[in-house]
C-alpha cells in the first residue's frame, strides 16, 4: 500500500507521505461572555456537530472552574475537553500548594502559557474565561489558539463568533451611539445585569438563524461573588 | 486496510442496545463475513466498533489487560460503561496527539445499577454521549430514522419496538450502504447483563429490480 | 473576491427601502482611495450596490447601466427593480464560466406600485429574494450578525435609516478591507435621502 516513484534503494528508505489523516477537526459552536460591573456572563451552545452532521444536542462546552471562574471551550471538542482537563488539575494542585484558591488572573496567565507549551501542535480551542477580579468586577479574557490573551468586558468566538461580535460591539461598547439610556443601558463596558442576559439571549436566537452549526441548547453561566449559576434555553434545533 | 461498516446504538425502557453487520471489507471486497464487530467488555459494557479492525483487535486487547487487572484486585470494584468509556477516549485522543490514531469509531454501551449509558468516541478523541448513535454511513442514514423513534421516548421504547428499529434501520444500511452485508448482530444490555445475539440473516426485498438490467438475473 | 474589500448592505422598511456601502477602495492591505462608489442608481427607485472586484464593479455597473436604458428605450417604461434583479442575473449567468467577481444588491421600489423589493444575487446569478435584508461583501457574516439582530419589520424611514447606519457601521469595524466611512440612501416614493456616515477611518 505504501509506494513512492523514485530511486530504488535495497535497504529501508525515508520518503515523504502524505498523510490522509488530521489530528485536527472544527466540531462548531458559539460561545460569549459579558462582563459588567459585578457580574459576568459566560455562554455557548451544546450542539456538536461534524461535517454536516449533528453528533449530539447537548455536549456542553462552558465548562465551572472551581476558583468561581468560567471557561468556555470553542473549535475541537476534543481537545477542549482535554484542556480543561488539564486546567482543572492544576486549580486542585495550586490549592494544594498555596493553601488558597487560584485567582482569575492567575489561571488567565496560566491558560496562556499551557496553550503556548503547545505552540507546534496547537490546541485548536477558541478559549474565554470569565472571573471576577479581587475588587468584584468582572472580566473576560478571550484567547486564540496559541495563548495570545486579551483581558476585555465582552468577547464571543465560535463558529459564529464574527456574527456577534459587532452587535457586542455596539451594544456594550456603545459604538456609534451618542444618546444612551444610562439606566437600561449602562456606560460603555459596563452594562446592567437585566440588559446583558436579554443581549445574550438575542445574540444567540440571531446566530442561531444564520450558521448552521449554532443551536439546539444554550447554557448561560453567571458568575457573582456568590457563586456561578447556570440557565438552559432552548434554541432552534435545525 | 480492513474496515468494518456503520454500528448503532440506541436507549430503550430497559436498557441499550446495538447492532452491526458481521462484515469486515477489504476495499470493495467483502473479505471476511463472520466477523463480531460487537463484543461485551466485562458484565456490565458493550463494545460496537466500525473502521480498522486489527485497530479493534488491539483495543480488545487493552480491554482485556483492564479487565484482568481488575480481577487480580479482586477489591469488588469492576469496570462499568462510563469507566470503559473513559478509558477509550484517553486512549483513543493520546494516539491522535502522537499521529498514529487507532482508526476507529467506537460505541460504548451498558447498563449498570438502573442507570443506562451510551456514548460515541472516535480516532480523534472526539466522545458525546446521545440517546441515539450511528457511526460511518449510519450517521447519514440511520441516525434520522433513529432519532425520529427515539428520541423524547427513551423511558417508553420497549425492547421489542427497539429490536424492530435497529433491524429496520440496518435494512436502510444494507440497501444503501455498498459495503454492507445482511448478515447482522443485535446487542442488548440491561439489568439481567450484556449478551450479543448469534447472527442472522437480514430480510430484504430486491423484487423491484427483476426487470431492471443490472440488478439479479436480467 | 477578497481583493478589494467592500461591504454593501439593503434593507426593507414600511413601505421604503435603504441600501447602504461602505467607501474603501484598496489593494489587499494598502487604502488607496476613500470615497469609492459601489452604489448606483439605475432609474429613479432603482439602485444596485456591487460587492466584490473593484475593477468589476466599474465595468459590470456601467454595463448593467447600458442594458437598463436599452431596456427602457424599447419598453418606454421604467425598469422595475424585480425585473432588474433578473437582468442582474442573466448577465452574471452569460459568464458562468469566467465570472464577474462581484455579489450585487438591488433595492428599490416598485415604478407602479410602490412596493419595497430587495434582492441579492451571487456571483454566477443566483437570486436571493429575501424579506428582510441582504448582506453582500468580505465583511459578510459580521453584516449578517448585525442584521439579524438589529433588524425588525415595518420600519419607518427614520428607523430604518438608524438601524440599516448602526448595522453598517459596526460591522465594517470589524473588518479590516471595508470601510472608511459608509453611504447609505434611503428610498421613499417620494424622495431619496442620501447620507454619508463617518466611522472609524481605517
Amino acid at each position: 500500500m505504501l509506494s513512492a516513484a523514485g530511486p530504488t534503494h535495497a535497504g529501508p528508505v525515508r520518503i515523504p507521505m502524505e498523510h490522509g489523516f488530521s489530528p485536527y477537526t472544527d466540531n462548531g459552536g458559539t460561545t460569549l461572555a459579558i462582563a459588567g460591573d459585578d457580574y459576568v456572563i459566560v455562554a455557548g451552545d451544546t450542539r456538536q456537530s461534524e461535517g454536516y452532521s449533528i453528533n449530539t444536542r447537548y455536549c456542553p462546552k462552558v465548562f465551572k472552574l472551581d476558583n468561581n471562574c468560567v471557561l468556555a471551550t470553542g473549535g475541537m471538542a476534543a481537545d477542549g475537553q482535554n484542556l480543561v482537563r488539564r486546567l482543572k488539575q492544576s486549580i486542585e494542585q495550586y490549592h494544594h500548594v498555596h493553601a488558597k484558591t487560584m485567582s482569575p488572573s492567575a489561571l488567565a496567565q496560566l491558560l496562556s502559557v499551557v496553550l503556548y507549551g503547545k505552540r507546534h501542535f496547537p490546541y485548536f480551542v477558541w478559549n474565554t474565561l470569565g472571573g471576577l477580579d479581587a475588587d468584584g468586577s468582572g472580566w473576560v479574557y478571550s484567547y486564540d489558539p496559541v495563548g495570545n490573551v486579551e483581558k476585555r468586558k465582552w468577547a464571543c468566538a465560535g463558529s459564529a463568533g464574527h456574527l456577534i461580535m459587532p452587535f457586542l460591539d455596539a451594544k456594550i461598547g456603545h459604538h456609534h451611539q451618542s444618546q444612551i439610556d444610562a439606566k437600561t443601558e449602562g456606560k460603555p463596558g459596563s452594562v446592567p445585569f437585566d440588559t446583558a442576559m436579554k443581549y445574550t439571549k438575542d445574540a444567540f436566537t440571531s446566530a442561531t438563524e444564520r450558521d448552521i452549526y449554532t443551536g439546539d441548547l444554550l447554557e448561560i453561566f453567571v458568575i457573582r461573588k456568590s457563586g456561578v449559576t447556570v440557565e438552559q434555553i432552548p434554541l432552534k434545533r435545525d | 486496510m480492513v474496515t468494518g461498516t456503520s454500528v448503532l446504538g440506541i436507549k430503550y425502557k430497559d436498557g441499550i442496545m446495538m447492532a452491526a453487520d458481521t462484515l469486515a471489507s477489504y476495499g470493495s471486497l467483502a473479505r471476511f463475513r463472520d466477523v463480531q464487530r460487537i463484543v461485551p467488555v466485562g458484565e456490565h459494557t458493550l463494545l460496537g466498533a466500525s473502521g480498522e479492525m486489527s485497530d479493534f483487535a488491539y483495543i480488545q486487547e487493552q480491554l482485556d489487560k483492564l479487565l484482568v487487572a481488575d480481577h487480580l484486585a479482586a477489591d469488588g470494584h469492576t469496570a462499568g460503561p462510563h469507566f470503559i468509556w473513559q478509558y477509550l477516549s484517553r486512549l483513543m485522543y493520546a494516539r491522535r496527539s502522537r499521529v498514529n490514531p487507532l482508526w476507529n469509531s467506537l460505541i460504548v454501551g451498558g447498563f449498570r445499577d438502573g442507570k443506562r449509558f451510551l456514548g460515541f468516541v472516535d480516532l480523534q478523541g472526539t466522545t458525546y454521549e446521545a440517546s441515539t448513535i450511528a457511526t460511518g454511513f449510519g450517521a447519514y442514514l440511520g441516525q434520522p430514522l433513529l432519532r425520529k423513534a427515539v428520541e423524547g421516548k427513551e423511558d417508553t421504547l420497549t425492547k421489542e419496538e427497539a429490536h424492530k428499529l435497529l433491524v429496520d434501520t440496518l435494512r436502510v444500511l444494507y440497501y444503501r450502504d455498498a459495503r454492507s452485508l445482511d448478515k447482522i448482530q443485535i446487542a442488548t444490555a440491561d439489568a439481567s447483563g450484556v449478551s450479543v445475539s448469534e447472527p442472522f440473516k437480514l430480510d430484504s426485498d430486491w423484487s423491484f429490480g427483476a426487470d431492471i438490467r443490472g440488478y439479479g438475473a436480467l | 473576491m477578497e481583493y478589494n474589500g467592500s461591504a454593501v448592505m439593503a434593507m426593507k422598511g414600511d413601505g421604503c427601502v435603504a441600501i447602504a456601502a461602505d467607501r474603501r477602495f484598496g489593494v489587499q492591505a494598502l487604502t488607496l482611495g476613500t470615497e469609492f462608489q459601489k452604489i448606483f442608481q439605475m432609474n429613479k427607485y432603482t439602485f444596485v450596490g456591487l460587492a466584490g472586484l473593484a475593477s468589476d464593479v466599474i465595468t459590470l455597473s456601467d454595463q448593467l447601466r447600458y442594458k437598463v436604458k436599452m431596456y427602457e428605450l424599447r419598453e418606454e417604461r421604467p425598469i422595475s427593480p424585480e425585473t432588474f434583479a433578473h437582468l442582474a442575473s442573466s448577465s452574471l449567468y452569460e459568464k458562468r464560466f469566467g465570472p464577474w467577481f462581484v455579489e450585487p444588491i438591488i433595492a428599490g421600489l416598485d415604478p407602479k406600485t410602490g412596493e419595497p423589493f430587495i434582492a441579492s444575487t451571487d456571483l454566477i446569478g443566483c437570486i436571493n429574494f429575501a424579506k428582510d435584508f441582504v448582506v453582500s461583501g468580505t465583511a459578510n457574516s459580521q453584516m449578517y450578525g448585525m442584521c439579524e439582530s438589529l433588524w425588525e419589520p415595518n420600519l419607518g424611514p427614520e428607523d430604518l435609516f438608524e438601524t440599516i447606519s448602526q448595522a453598517m457601521l459596526n460591522a465594517i469595524d470589524r473588518d479590516c478591507i471595508a470601510g472608511w466611512g459608509a453611504v447609505v440612501h434611503v428610498i421613499t416614493k417620494d424622495k431619496i435621502v442620501t447620507k454619508h456616515l463617518k466611522g472609524r477611518m481605517d
